[in-house]
């Protein structure tokens, strides 16, 4: 029997009945300086009907042998329903989802050609880290926990516990090698008494030697359950840290969202000023912590949105990423689907959606539940940069360019503001510095006045609220939308309008629901004529 | 010279009429506790716009109440030609325009319409047994799957208690059915504690969260308190309103039902019906208060 103290990591998963969730369990506080997705856990959840599929990324940095988690499930899982997928899945449904920058070039006014392009990037994600570490499971059950299955899968070894009070398991688990964060007695506790199985899980050395890698492999379980939802508050267990998760689901019918918390759309299409190139990562992080602060700390923030069916035209616009295949849905869980041998290469519908949270103890005291709703309507994080023309600017024309240039900056440092909270103060040199145009020049053709830091700042109070939308649906029309991801799939990147692709969702239930209003009607009247012969 | 006032005379009579009939039906619509549902209503609904960033489509709104008082107008001139009732329009189509989430006219009309037809036609001794939005809500989402409700839009903060809470009991002083809230509330949120707290061990915060959610403080303040389409003897009412809180509990816990206390309160309230035919008392009418 193993003597050595495990470190031990919670996963909270599922809760009754239900699709798991897994979160970690205090080992990440978010610190100032941290960059806050470099920790973010992964989780894709496939539900159709009553069946889930939860695939599990870990973030685990240290030493693999010191890897362990401890999931509830609904039911004691069989063989077939636990394995390993490739954490390229997770990249790939990350690169393809994530927030994303899109850029236009100006016309030179004194050109007449155009120069037009778009390029885009995507937020760097968190990157894949884990580890593991030999844990050797001791047999010697203490009476209220009960051994009920045994597997290794991959490089794991697991075992399906039930138990009958929190004390026993914790007990065993500690007897066990298992070093069990305090106050994990109490969060057990709620599972056992509703009726869930634990499902817990440490690196068999031997099988992960075998397969020549260090990193752990996501883990994949898959079981039936009336109950959505995505159990967090085992995390929590010794923590009062935020942690970090993002969660990807695949429905086949529409978007999906929290049902005991509010799900809340991350401010999208906003112009930015041009220098965000340089730094979108951070520019992102920013504008999430911002509307974590702005929002309140118990929100779920939605991050995209998007039909992924098999008829549906543009899987996204513009693309971060190669848009996820047949091969990747099915192997992410979504079992309802089936490869054709047509262009859009799957039958059946899927709907993705991303959402994105960032969880303490204080502020969500009840485990994730969600709904399918019938809403196909796209939504993405995406943000926007206009380059400056480039070129001599001294004709006439130059001069409107140059004053409206000077006023779409302004408002951009004012949206960059009121997104991130950053003091724009510093950006001030940002109005007057266009290429080809340097104030104070003797060619100077347009006497602009020179705005001060003092003077932006008078204007640029972060009032979210009150700042349009500056980019016009003309301007989004004449986008051209390569890639720059790693994807690299340019032929994906077609700028397409969302509409025609919910046009067939739409149509369905608008037949059906014109002709149930008319029968109402039909009836209603009928109803009525009959009431007042009566009387 | 002084005949000169002289023709002004009728003229000044007839603006008083026109002005004090006016004042009448002002004061009537203010006296009526209906205008405080109304008012406290707009209010939610301006609060989820201006505070809470609901997603806003103004034609959804223009549908929905522009359907709702159509329909109430047809109904009431086939009927009772009692105009004031188009308050009770307004209530229906403010609690669609809060509640009600669909991507399609069709559906918004047919909730819309569904509600206010209910009314009428499903009527019996004079009486309508079914809340006229959460009939046209269920129905909706039952008849198209194209509907659905968004129990977490609200978010979860004591503000919200405090608002919905203390603006309701007004309403619920003006039309006397504290009891009906009381009884269902005690009732859901009892059980609740009493599974998810004392047998499961869930610690307190998790019962806070639930007691602050937006949707069922507006289902508790403004929907199963309806005075007009609940059990007319305060004591039916009492334990009508606690079987609503226990079905609903049920559905949540062991059905794991989103919205549960919706469809709790449209599955017992044909119940009514038997309820009055069991325990006699007058119907409730709408007045001045």
């Amino acid at each position: 029997m193993e003597t050595t103290m495990k470190r031990f990591f919670l996963l909270a998963a599922l809760a009754l009945g239900m699709q798991p969730a897994y979160s970690f369990c205090g080992f990440y506080v978010a610190k100032a300086d941290a960059k806050l997705f470099n920790t973010t856990t992964q989780v894709i959840i496939a539900r159709s009907g009553q069946h889930s599929t939860i695939t599990m990324s870990s973030d685990f940095k240290g030493d693999v042998k010191d890897f362990a988690m401890v999931v509830p499930v609904p039911k004691v899982l069989q063989r077939d329903d636990i394995r390993v997928v490739e954490r390229v899945l997770f990249d790939k449904l990350d690169a393809y989802s994530g927030p994303r920058l899109v850029e236009y070039w100006d016309e030179n006014p004194c050109y007449t050609r155009m120069m037009d392009a778009i390029s885009m990037n995507m937020v760097p994600q968190a990157a894949e880290k884990s580890s593991k570490r030999e844990m050797a499971f001791a047999e010697d059950e203490i009476k209220t926990v009960r051994i009920e299955a045994k597997y290794t899968v991959g490089e794991y070894d697991i075992l399906i516990l039930s138990a009958e009070e929190s004390g026993g398991l914790e007990r065993w688990l500690l007897r066990n090698g298992y070093k069990i964060p305090e106050g994990a007695r109490d969060v057990l506790e709620p599972y056992i008494k509703s009726n869930m199985k634990f499902f817990v899980v440490k690196v068999n050395i031997e099988e992960l030697d075998k397969s020549g890698s260090q990193l752990l492999r996501p883990l994949q379980v898959s079981f039936d359950s009336p109950k959505f939802m995505l159990p967090i508050r085992l995390g929590m267990a010794n923590s009062h840290g935020k942690q970090d998760m993002i969660v990807y689901l695949l429905t086949p019918n529409g978007r999906v969202e929290t049902v005991n918390y509010r799900t809340v759309k991350i401010p999208s299409d906003r112009q930015i000023p041009e220098f965000i190139k340089e730094d979108f990562g951070d520019f992102y992080v920013d504008v999430y912590k911002t509307a974590c602060k702005r929002e309140g700390s118990n929100n779920i923030f939605l991050e995209y949105a998007w039909n992924v069916s098999g008829n549906a035209g543009v899987k996204c616009d513009p693309c971060t990423g190669t848009p996820p295949v047949i091969t990747d849905l099915q192997e992410a869980g979504a079992s309802w689907l089936s490869a054709n041998g047509n262009w859009n290469g799957m039958t059946g519908r899927a709907f993705f959606t991303r959402l994105h949270v960032t969880y303490d103890r204080e502020h969500f005291p009840q485990d994730l539940v969600f709904q399918e709703t019938p809403n196909r309507e796209n939504f993405q994080a995406r943000y926007i940069i206009t380059h400056a023309a480039t070129g001599p600017l001294k004709c006439e024309e130059a001069k409107n360019y140059l004053a409206n240039l000077k006023q779409r900056r302004t408002l951009e440092l004012r949206e960059l503001a009121s997104l991130t909270g950053r003091d724009i103060g510093k950006y001030y040199e940002y109005l007057n510095k266009v290429q080809g145009y340097v104030p104070g020049e003797e060619s100077d053709p347009i006497p602009l006045p020179e705005i001060t830091p003092e003077k932006i700042k008078r204007v640029t109070q972060p009032k979210l609220a009150v700042v349009p939308d500056t980019i016009t649906e003309s301007q989004a029309e004449e986008a051209v939308v390569p890639v720059t991801g790693d994807s690299g799939n340019i032929d994906q990147a077609k700028f397409i309008n969302d509409e025609t692709d919910n046009q067939p969702v739409q149509e369905a239930g608008r037949s059906n629901s014109y002709l149930v209003l008319s029968a109402s009607i039909l009836i209603s009247a009928l109803l009525l004529l009959l009431r007042s012969r009566r009387t | 010279m002084t005949t000169v006032s002289i023709p002004s005379i009728p003229l000044k009579r007839a603006t008083l009429e026109a002005f004090g009939s006016l004042r009448g039906v002002a004061l009537r619509i203010v006296s009526d506790a209906r205008f405080y549902q109304i008012l406290f209503l707009s209010v939610f609904l301006l609060y989820g716009i201006a505070v809470l960033g609901w997603d806003v489509d103004a034609w959804k709104f223009v549908l929905t109440v522009g359907t709702c008082f159509l329909t109430q107008l047809f109904f009431t001139a086939a009927t009772s030609k009692d105009y004031y009732s188009l308050l009770s329009a307004a209530i229906s189509s403010l609690s669609l325009c809060l509640m009600l989430k669909a991507g399609e006219a069709g559906v918004i009309a047919l909730a819309a319409f569904l509600s206010i037809a209910e009314k009428f036609v499903l009527r019996i001794n004079g009486k309508h047994f079914f809340n006229p939005t959460n009939f046209g809500i269920c129905l909706a989402i039952l008849l198209t799957g194209q509907a659905w409700i968004s129990p977490g839009q609200w978010g979860n903060n004591g503000f919200l208690l405090l608002l919905i809470g203390s603006l309701g009991l007004i309403v619920l002083v003006k039309v006397k059915r504290f009891d009906t809230a009381a009884a269902f509330l005690f009732t859901y949120i009892g059980l609740l504690s009493f599974r998810h707290i004392v047998y499961q061990g869930w610690p307190v915060d998790f019962l806070f969260h639930q007691l602050q959610s937006g949707t069922l403080l507006l289902f508790t303040f403004f929907m199963i308190t309806d005075p007009v389409s609940t059990p007319s003897h305060p004591w039916a009412r009492i334990g009508w309103a606690a079987a609503v809180g226990a079905l609903a509990f049920v559905l949540q816990s062991y059905y794991f039902v989103n919205g549960s206390p919706l469809w709790a309160l449209f599955f017992l309230s044909p119940f009514t019906l038997l309820l009055d035919k069991l325990f006699k008392h007058s119907n409730f009418k709408w007045k001045q208060q």
